[in-house]
């Protein structure tokens, strides 16, 4: 990886007196607009994409074989048994979920604490949470068994069932949660995009891309007026979104912790999986962006800081869901309650012990190394970190299910778990399905929300709104951020 | 395009309309100051355009805060009032007649506990309050509004890239052209450009319009179809899209094992084919020894006669469970036939005349009585035993006009029916006769015998209203009147 560019300034410093810039290059509001356009107006993208899309989308097609098997046959195909009833579907469930949280908490925690270096990365993150909920959607979905009425999960009044969902069941918030999640986060996203799609729109050479793009665009002109309201339901979107965004993963936890199955019924889920999602969900931008920047030479508006910054939350959430990995063992000795001690000692010595030591391997010890500068600063490596990550968080999901539920209560009952082959394939095919919407979307759709991005830049002349410096200086040392 | 020409000349209308005076400036401060400067000059009507959100601008401009979050707020309390009234309706309220609610009984919880039910209305109030923001604000903006005359000045463009523009309206009290145009130019415009609204040109796209109704026609079709499909009537049995399990590969009991693929032959659990094995001979169920032939027959058993199975006296259960033979109970002790039967019928077992012992009648059994007799006999026989149920008044208006064959249900006060025997009625009811269907199997023996005392009530009090006069002609020849369907 030589990645290294000559203009390349180091923006990683920490002085409350400078403020680090968060567009490089000397990027004005036009250079914006034609760095991130390039690769969308450029008449082919690189073999790289290609190369991507291809296989992204063979890995998609086997998902869709599988899903087709699935619904002809049942869902006998799966590894799924008594007790493990479930498997590999709810781990894949609760493992997307928990990559979609990042997206959120970039676009709606982040904005509501005025942090303006998620303006490079919110639009790519966003997308990333709703492809993640599509493929998180899908588990659960196709889950049922009986796909074709699937309708009886909403509260819809039928004459044939006759009944209406218990609505003080999991699950069913669940449906809710989800369904809500994924929904604001598609209205929040497109509503972000208007703008940008604008600006593409308005560059678009191509007939029937303008037909489309201005279609999209709604009529955008860019009207203060506009962005008036459109600010003022900004803010609310992402007040909004940042309680729905917990209330998310605490639902999902509530599946487990409403339980009764030891190792499942604790009080530590909901800010337990919180945590974890954001931590997964920032290495999979993590994991997502680097590769972005470099094929679309976006370094100077995915800075070195913005990378940083993602491996500092990293690491924090993984100091998180470690601490909780501690609680819940500690938890486990001091309710003396036997099945709890023995649930949690099973875990980690049990038959599943590699599954444990995997997650808290990746979880725990791995990021550690992002206390080091060098590590959180150079791509390629952050980038083989956050794939652990993502192993160690797959892992987790797998750990907290599989685990329980094949050593619960009642020992004449408990069994083994092995995944069948279409476990497998539907693990890899889900991640077919991400990697071919998201790079379709890095292709026809704006990557960085180019007009908020706009905003963070320091206005030329100095009598603006901009807190008294000066931000057209490049005194931060111009030394090569060590790649 | 001749149309529109001559439709032009006709009234005499304007081509274009000015819509005001559009001034390209290069960067934000220069905006935002000739924003303040056309402010303090007195327009009020003018609009900045900008790449992205310009703070300041509000002020220079004079836009006045959005009324969006309060629709937001009523909108989302609303939605939370709606989405606790939903669950409500769902799982605690079922007096509604259409679509009631669900009550789930679970653990002696109560139907609505509000913590249980705060997660949903959480979502939904959060659901609706982001529709009402996303719509909220876009109905404000008066967006989607895909031919905007700004459009057409290809300056205009760079709105949405790098450039900074401020539009003075032609509708303004202030507005000048030439004025206007000066002014700007003071206030630091880099260029200063009319935009018009064009007139002439103001119909739907022709193209759009033709794909909007060739989609609509489209539209219809399945619609129509599935119309079609559910009023017309068609000879082959309804489309069954989804199977929904209702052809299971399963074992059933006393039934051939059903093969699972093509290739094996229909072969069961066991070497005769079947899935489940049948009882040892002389073996009884649980609760199946019906052992007591006065409570369970209705007959007093044989006196010192071996059965065909050599089974002794006492013991008339052995060698019952035979498969080939459904109905194992029957004519066992030939016994004189009752006066006015048909001479050709078997020998009439020696029915009981009175109650058996474990049959206490009381007030209580005859209520029991009364209740089963409405349940399973009065639809055909009626409520007084007349014979005139509903089912049969239906019945014979259906046979006068040959749309059925029927026999009347017998009256139960015909003196054929009076002069029967307790343990006679019994059988009736346990095993049917002539095509009146036999009950054993709903009725449990307790509640038969109830009926027949609520039968032998009725008979006793005499009921027979006069109103029954049309069932009456075909009493008596029963048999003869119709070749199905005759009920007792």
């Amino acid at each position: 990886m030589s990645i290294a560019i000559d203009t390349e300034v180091d923006n990683t410093f920490e002085d409350p007196g400078r403020r680090a810039q968060l567009v490089l290059g000397g990027l004005d509001y036009g250079g914006v607009t034609e760095n991130v356009t390039s690769l969308w107006e450029a008449t082919r993208p690189p073999r790289a994409w290609y190369i991507t899309l291809g296989i992204s989308m063979l890995f998609m097609a086997i998902l869709g074989a599988c899903i087709i098997h699935l619904f002809m046959t049942g869902v006998g195909i799966w590894g799924n048994n008594n007790p493990v009833y479930w498997g590999f579907p709810i781990v894949n469930f609760v493992f997307w979920v928990g990559i979609g949280h990042a997206g959120t908490l970039i676009s709606a925690i982040l904005f509501l604490f005025r942090q303006n270096w998620r303006t490079s990365i919110n639009r790519a993150a966003e997308a990333m949470t709703i492809f993640a909920v599509i493929c998180a959607g899908t588990f659960p979905g196709i889950h049922i068994g009986r796909v074709w009425v699937f309708y009886w999960l909403f509260p819809v009044p039928t004459e044939h069932l006759g009944m209406w969902p218990n609505f003080r069941s999991p699950l069913l918030w669940d449906v809710f949660a989800v369904g809500t999640y994924a929904t604001v986060s598609v209205l929040f996203w497109y509503m972000g995009m208007v703008p940008d799609i604008a600006t593409f729109r308005d560059r678009c050479r191509t007939k029937i891309g303008r037909f489309f793009y201005g279609l999209f665009s709604l009529g955008w002109t860019g009207s203060s007026r506009s962005w008036h309201r459109y600010e003022a339901a900004y803010v609310i979107l992402a007040a909004l979104a940042t309680p729905l965004v917990l209330s998310v993963h605490t639902v999902v936890s509530f599946d487990f912790a409403v339980s009764q199955v030891p190792g499942w019924h604790t009080t530590i889920f909901p800010p337990y999986f919180v945590a974890g999602a954001i931590f997964s969900g920032f290495a999979m931008v993590v994991t997502l962006l680097v590769p972005c920047r470099q094929l679309y030479g976006l370094k100077n508006l995915i800075t070195i800081r913005h990378l940083e910054n993602m491996n500092k939350i990293i690491m924090a959430t993984g100091l998180m869901v470690g601490t909780a990995y501690g609680i819940e063992f500690f938890i486990a000795w001091y309710s003396g309650v036997q099945t709890e001690t023995f649930a949690f000692y099973n875990r980690a010595f049990g038959n599943f012990w590699w599954a444990y030591w995997i997650m808290v391997s990746c979880n725990v010890f791995i990021p550690q190394v992002f206390w080091f500068k060098w590590c959180r600063t150079t791509p390629w490596f952050m980038v083989i970190i956050c794939i652990f990550v993502n192993i160690g968080m797959w892992f987790e999901r797998f750990v907290i299910c599989i685990t329980s539920l094949c050593r619960d209560y009642l020992p004449s009952s408990w069994a083994y778990f092995h995944p069948t082959e279409f476990d497998i394939l539907m693990l890899l095919g889900s991640f077919g399905l991400f990697f071919t919407l998201f790079t379709l979307f890095c292709r026809y759709l704006p990557v960085i929300a180019m007009a908020e991005v706009k905003g963070v830049i320091p206005r030329n002349g100095g009598h603006g709104n901009d807190h008294g410096h000066d931000h057209n200086d490049t005194h931060g040392a111009p030394a090569v951020a060590g790649e | 395009m001749a149309d529109h020409n001559k439709k032009k000349t006709e009234s005499a209308k304007p081509v274009s309309r000015l819509v005001g005076l559009l001034a390209q400036f290069d960067d934000p401060d220069s905006l935002i100051h000739a924003g303040t400067n056309a402010r303090e000059a007195g327009y009020k009507k003018m609009d900045a355009y900008t790449p992205f959100p310009l703070h300041g601008i509000d002020e220079a401009i004079g836009i006045r805060r959005t009324v969006l979050p309060f629709i937001v707020l009523a909108i989302g309390l609303t939605a939370c009032a709606g989405g606790l009234l939903m669950q409500y309706y769902a799982n605690a309220g079922d007096w509604s007649p259409i679509f009631p609610g669900y009550n789930f009984l679970i653990g002696g919880k109560p139907l609505f506990s509000l913590p249980a039910n705060i997660p949903v209305g959480f979502e939904v109030t959060v659901l609706f309050s982001a529709f009402a923001t996303f719509f909220g604000m876009w109905t404000l903006n008066k967006l989607p509004r895909l031919a905007n005359p700004l459009h057409r000045i290809s300056r205009f463009r760079r709105a949405t890239n790098d450039r900074f523009f401020l539009l003075l309206e032609a509708d303004d009290e202030k507005f000048d052209a030439s004025r206007s145009r000066q002014q700007l130019e003071e206030w630091g415009a880099t260029a200063i450009e009319e935009c018009n609204e064009d007139l002439t040109d103001r119909e739907f796209p022709k193209v759009l319009k033709m794909a909007g109704l060739i989609l609509l026609f489209l539209l219809m079709i399945p619609p129509v179809i599935i119309f079609r499909a559910s009023a017309g009537t068609s000879r082959y049995p309804r489309m069954h899209i989804i199977p929904d399990m209702d052809w299971q590969h399963k074992y059933k009991s006393q039934v051939m094992a059903p093969a699972f693929d093509d290739s094996e032959k229909h072969t069961g659990l066991f070497a005769d084919g079947r899935s489940k094995r049948v009882p040892l001979p002389g073996t009884i169920a649980i609760g199946m020894l019906e052992n007591d032939t006065e409570y369970h027959r209705g007959f007093l058993p044989p006196v010192a006669a071996v059965s065909k199975d050599g089974a002794l006296p006492g013991e008339p259960m052995a060698g019952q469970f035979n498969l080939q033979d459904e109905k194992p109970e029957g004519a066992a002790a030939p016994v004189a036939p009752v006066a006015g039967q048909d001479p050709n019928a078997p020998p009439e077992p020696n029915w009981v005349t009175e109650f058996p012992e474990s049959v206490k009648v009381s007030r209580e059994l005859i209520e029991r009585g009364r209740q089963r007799f409405e349940i399973y006999c009065s639809a055909c026989h009626g409520y007084n035993g007349n014979g005139d149920g509903l089912i049969n008044q239906h019945a014979m208006a259906m046979a006068v006009n040959g749309q059925a064959a029927w026999t009347t249900a017998k009256s139960l006060h015909d003196p054929t029916v009076t002069i029967q025997p307790v343990g006679r009625i019994f059988d009736t009811i346990t095993n049917g006769r002539n095509t009146m269907g036999p009950y054993k199997s709903q009725i449990p023996a307790a509640d038969r015998w109830a009926i027949v005392l609520y039968v032998k009530a009725l008979q006793e009090t005499g009921i027979v209203p006069p109103a029954t006069a049309p069932v009456a002609p075909a009493e008596g020849t029963p048999a003869e009147s119709a070749p199905a369907k005759p009920a007792e």
